[in-house]
């Protein structure tokens, strides 16, 4: 079934990316098309087959110590707040959260 | 509206809990090595991993992966060898990434239990009918766990401007990441709570299983430890769920069970004045003592959940396993059993004690050098003056329990003396010699006090001979007087008994 | 002296040791080439001269010292936008990071510093790694050196450009979907995607996190080994917990003979209609270069690679969406100005920040991770993947590699392809292999004989098996110079000596 306009614009909201209303014409379009390539995913019978999310064989139980600042990566405030658009004193500042409140956790 | 007890004759509510935990004993957050502390200054520890720059990775704490396989083996769970962290996302700024990684379907620990005691007047609050009751009105509770998962905490948000700091209201908001990447583990209880008072027991007995095994400071006020609770209520002999709401902002015990009680009682007033519960999630004003929306949920939230692929899967081994269960202490139940078979303590105090492992630490070491029979004193002593005290050592308290099962002193000079050794290093004896406190046993000398004290209150000798037995209290208080202290209460009460008896 | 663009890196590492010429003589003659060059080729999107002569010079003083150099001694790199180095930006030619300053050292680039390479500058790709022509940066286009009306390839263009123009000996990239080898096939020179694992990406923005792997641009497979050895060098990176330890030399017995060892052809795939004909007439050449030096080809099966592209555009933008949620606007990256409420600085600065091409891959990605959606094809295509790589193990039980076209068209001009998913089509040969992690090698076979423009072969190893499949490589480029139709180490003809003598 093809994505509607209102579909792609819900996604966009979740995506948090506002598109125009022409942007939105256009990805529209885009991804039925891009989803119209990916069907020989779905023509496969894959019952019983295990999915590989990661291509890395065997390796597992990757864990590191408990030891502060083991690598030094620890970031100065100036250097942390470097690339910031907006800081005030040692914190980073985003405009009003206005109900805004994240999910659930 | 109407009172808990008389809603829950009518109603049965179905609670489940929901239990934040930061493993605040480790030195380093969950997937970086930044330093674990929430005390300094704002972004102090930070790195780019917790600041989620572009093009760094997480790296799993072995040590926060211990904790939680401790925490699940310590509460029934099963230990999922195979896992995987995924990816939650939502847009938010304080999970830097904005996703939170944390586990997917299959957490390292699965379908485990907690027995609840349910005692006292919190067991009066489920009724009778509903569950099988000890004489005594006492009853046990088995509440299965679904789930233990890792995750990791998100940043500290300050909103400022506006008004009272709402964040409705508040101009901008602030950010400080040191907590971003805490490692936290999040516990899923079934939805087998019945009462408040067992949803309260079941926090605490989780927070006292928790201090044990030593991986969490656990504190509510602080927000190490925090729980949200869903509660929904469905008419006696009814099977179908009602609709739940969400229970936010606990920060003690008395909060967790104020707020449930709350709800089920508001939850009852709508159902029965014909209107519905919506499933939304409200926030506990404790100082209104009362719940408010936050936010209703029409849909469910969409959180592209999927593995991360940054991070390996887990195929924990056996051995892995093993070594976790060889770290983990005896814990509180098994404690409380003890001390009840072989100290012979009362199974309330054997309870208390056992439930934090500092003073049960405390006690052990009190007791170590003490004679079996003063045992009972030293956990009556730790139950009910210790927590009053400052810094005493459990060798004053011993010392000081032994005075005390040999009716050398009274409980009341025990207080006293407690209060002069707090933050000392003295040794209670000492005190007890150099106030003249300790109390004579020496029979003759008392004998003399009780003959000098009957011969002047003829008066109360009378009325006791015409039956008024209880006067023998005052004679008691005139023989504690006239020895200036110094005589055993309880002997002088056998004494001028066994006189006037005569 | 000669130019320094007919020196291999090898010859330069051996040279600075000889003292031949110093390691500040050949920065200034790589920054000399650039500045005469890069007019034309665009292939840097900023050159970072002070941090090239301060490492020279570093290189010089150790030399003097007396101290050993590392087998990178002196030779000039750059590095794909998308790697971070203290001191420079890392913009991954975006808008979005147009100012973003590197807060830490990818560890790809830090082990290539610590074998002595000199830092000349930051190269020019698609932005965000989303292409395959370099189209898509937001500053510029970068020019294929062979004709500078083509495309160099993406989206490791402008580090595939800087090394066939002779700027820099060697580069690095990153290789998502075939964005090593596919520029490496457009702009004739030896391109290495390695196995999975093999190279850190601690420190590379992300694009696809279970499909991103780091490798060398060189104008000879030698110099692609040697700067192989480099990344490999100091075992497993420990800040990327999908790294995995190589114990190789790559260096070793690169030159031994490949007499008796097998190679795998599908014949199938040639009669692809996006074939052009100059490929498959490469392909043949590369065929008979191998039978030259004594390799068996049999044939082989991949039946499910075709549906490598759609299992591909189901993972890569699920990841890239995930990995490109962080640009927020908050703690770096463009933030759209005058915004009242946060939601709106998010959704703006993403809209404005991130390109065309960006907010396709984001947008496909977060509609495939819906609830719903993901099962239909997120979880069959990592099943899929699963199908994919059995394939390749089964391949490999009867081959030692898999020859076959690294493009199915030689480097086509700017704007020729303007349909988003018709560009995807490029991929065709190269992305089973980041869905399955081995490792893959673009090696020139010669000039197409209707484009004039460099054709290449690409052979595919087994995983970890990345020694062999370069000693493989070896063997054809030298059959190939036997042949004479192609030579290794040269440099694009209009460019060969402009600039960078030494």
């Amino acid at each position: 079934m093809a994505l509607t306009r209102e579909d792609v614009r819900g996604i966009a909201d979740y995506a948090r990316i506002a598109l125009t209303e022409e942007e939105l014409d256009e990805m529209t379009t885009y991804m039925n098309e891009a989803v119209e390539m990916l069907q020989p995913i779905r023509e496969y019978d894959l019952e019983g087959v295990e999915p590989t999310f990661h291509p890395i064989g065997d390796l597992s139980n990757v864990m590191a110590g408990d030891t502060p600042n083991a690598h030094g990566r620890s970031l100065d405030i100036d250097v942390a707040l470097s690339n910031a658009g907006a800081s005030q004193g040692r914190t980073f500042r985003v405009p009003s959260i206005l109900g805004d409140e994240g999910g659930d956790r | 509206m109407k009172k808990l007890q008389e809603v829950l004759r009518d109603w049965e509510a179905v609670i489940g809990l929901e239990v934040h935990t930061e493993l605040t004993t480790l030195e380093t957050k969950m997937f970086c090595d930044c330093r674990l502390s929430h005390d300094d200054e704002p972004n102090t520890n930070v790195c780019p991993v917790c600041l989620g720059m572009p093009g760094a990775l997480p790296v799993p704490n072995r040590k926060a992966i211990e904790s939680i396989v401790m925490a699940g083996l310590a509460t029934n769970c099963e230990i999922q060898p195979r896992s995987y962290f995924y990816r939650k996302h939502y847009f938010y700024p304080d999970m830097s990434k904005n996703y939170q990684t944390t586990q997917g379907p299959v957490a390292f620990c699965m379908y485990g239990h907690l027995d609840l005691e349910v005692t006292g007047q919190g067991a009066k609050e489920r009724p009778d009918s509903t569950v099988s009751k000890a004489s005594d009105g006492s009853y046990v509770a088995p509440i299965r766990i679904l789930r233990i998962h890792m995750e990791e905490d998100a940043a500290k948000m300050v909103h400022v401007g506006g008004t009272e700091g709402r964040i409705t209201s508040a101009a901008e908001s602030l950010i400080d990441y040191n907590r971003c990447g805490t490692p936290l583990i999040e516990l899923v209880t079934e939805p087998d709570l019945r009462t408040p008072e067992e949803a309260r027991l079941f926090m605490e007995k989780l927070r006292q299983t928790f201090l044990t095994l030593g991986i969490s400071d656990c504190s509510l006020e602080n927000g190490s430890m925090r729980c949200d609770g869903n509660v929904s209520i469905r008419r006696r002999g009814t099977t179908e769920f009602g609709t739940k709401t969400e229970m936010k902002n606990i920060n003690s015990f008395k909060s967790l069970h104020n707020a449930l009680e709350y709800e089920i009682c508001r939850q009852a007033e709508v159902l029965e004045e014909g209107g519905i519960v919506y499933q939304e999630t409200r926030h506990w004003e404790p100082s209104k003592r009362r719940t408010v929306v936050m936010r209703v949920k029409e849909t469910a939230d969409d959180y592209r959940m999927y593995p991360d692929p940054d991070l390996a899967p887990f195929d924990l081994s056996d051995e892995f396993v093993e070594r976790c269960r060889a770290r983990v202490p005896e814990l509180p139940d098994a404690k409380r059993d003890r001390y009840i078979n072989d100290f012979g303590l009362k199974r309330a105090d054997a309870a208390q004690i056992a439930g934090d492992p500092a003073t049960a630490t405390f006690f052990e070491q009190a007791v170590a050098t003490v004679k079996d029979k003063v045992v009972p004193t030293v956990a009556n002593v730790v139950v009910n003056l210790v927590p009053a005290t400052k810094a005493v050592t459990s060798a004053q308290v011993a010392s000081l329990s032994s005075l005390l099962a040999a009716d050398a002193i009274t409980f009341a000079q025990a207080r006293e003396v407690l209060e002069v050794i707090d933050g000392t290093t003295m040794d209670p004896e000492k005190i007890v010699d150099e106030r003249g406190m300790r109390q004579s046993t020496d029979t003759d000398a008392l004998s003399a006090t009780v003959e000098e004290v009957l011969a002047r209150c003829t008066d109360q000798v009378r009325q006791y001979k015409e039956g008024n037995k209880k006067v023998v209290g005052f004679l008691v208080g005139q023989c504690m007087k006239a020895s200036r202290g110094t005589g055993n209460p309880k002997l002088f009460n056998q004494l001028l008994r066994e006189r006037l008896e005569a | 002296m000669a130019n320094f663009d007919t020196l291999s890196a090898a010859a330069i590492a051996a040279g600075v040791k000889a003292g031949d010429f110093s390691a500040t003589e050949v920065a200034r003659a790589a920054l000399d080439a650039i500045e005469a060059r890069d007019g034309e080729v665009q292939a840097f999107l900023q050159t970072s001269a002070e941090l090239a002569l301060e490492a020279a010079a570093a290189t010089d003083a150790a030399r003097a010292a007396g101290e050993e150099l590392g087998p990178l001694a002196g030779v000039p790199m750059a590095y794909k936008d998308n790697m971070h180095l203290v001191g420079t930006r890392t913009t991954c030619a975006s808008k979005m990071l147009y100012n973003y300053e590197s807060t830490f050292t990818a560890t790809c680039v830090q082990r290539t510093l610590d074998a002595g390479a000199t830092p000349v500058g930051k190269a020019n790709m698609d932005e965000f790694a989303f292409g395959s022509s370099t189209e898509s940066s937001a500053f510029h286009p970068t020019c294929n050196p062979w004709d500078t009306t083509r495309v160099p390839g993406g989206s490791s263009g402008g580090s595939a450009a800087a090394v066939a123009s002779g700027e820099v000996p060697l580069s690095l990239g990153s290789d998502t979907g075939g964005s090593i080898r596919q520029p490496a096939s457009f702009c004739g020179v030896v391109g290495m995607k390695p196995t999975y694992g093999a190279v850190s990406r601690y420190g590379v923005v992300a694009f696809g996190s279970s499909l991103d792997q780091v490798g060398p641009f060189g104008r000879s497979v030698t110099d692609v080994a040697l700067a192989m050895n480099a990344l490999v060098a100091g075992g497993r990176d420990h800040l990327d917990s999908t790294s995995q330890e190589v114990p190789a030399n790559f260096l070793d017995g690169l030159e031994d003979s490949v007499e008796g060892m097998r190679v795998g052809i599908i014949s199938a795939l040639m009669e692809h209609e996006a074939v052009t004909d100059e490929v498959r007439k490469g392909l043949e050449a590369a065929r008979a270069a191998l039978e030259a030096q004594g390799v068996e080809v049999v044939e082989v099966e991949l039946p499910n690679m075709t549906s490598a592209i759609a299992a591909y555009y189901v993972i890569g933008p699920s990841e890239a969406f995930s990995n490109l949620a962080r640009f927020d606007g908050v703690r770096f990256g463009y933030q759209e100005p005058n915004c009242t409420t946060l939601a709106e600085q998010t959704a703006l600065s993403r809209a404005h920040g991130f390109g065309a091409e960006a907010k396709r891959r984001q947008m496909l990605g977060a509609y495939l991770l819906a609830a719903g959606v993901y099962d239909k094809y997120y979880y069959p295509a990592q099943q899929v993947r699963t199908l994919i790589t059995d394939d390749y193990r089964r391949a490999f039980e009867c081959c030692d590699a898999i020859l076959l076209p690294t493009s199915p068209t030689s480097a086509f001009h700017f704007g020729e392809i303007s349909d988003p998913t018709q560009m995807y089509a490029s991929d065709l040969f190269t992305i089973s292999n980041n869905i399955a992690g081995n490792g893959g090698v673009s090696v020139p076979v010669g000039l197409g004989s209707t484009s004039g423009m460099p054709i290449a072969a690409q052979l595919q190893g087994p995983a970890f098996k990345d020694h062999t499949l370069l000693r493989m490589a070896r063997a054809l480029e030298r059959s190939i110079e036997e042949a004479g139709l192609a030579k290794p180490g040269t440099v694009a003809p209009a460019f060969a000596g402009k600039g960078g003598e030494l």
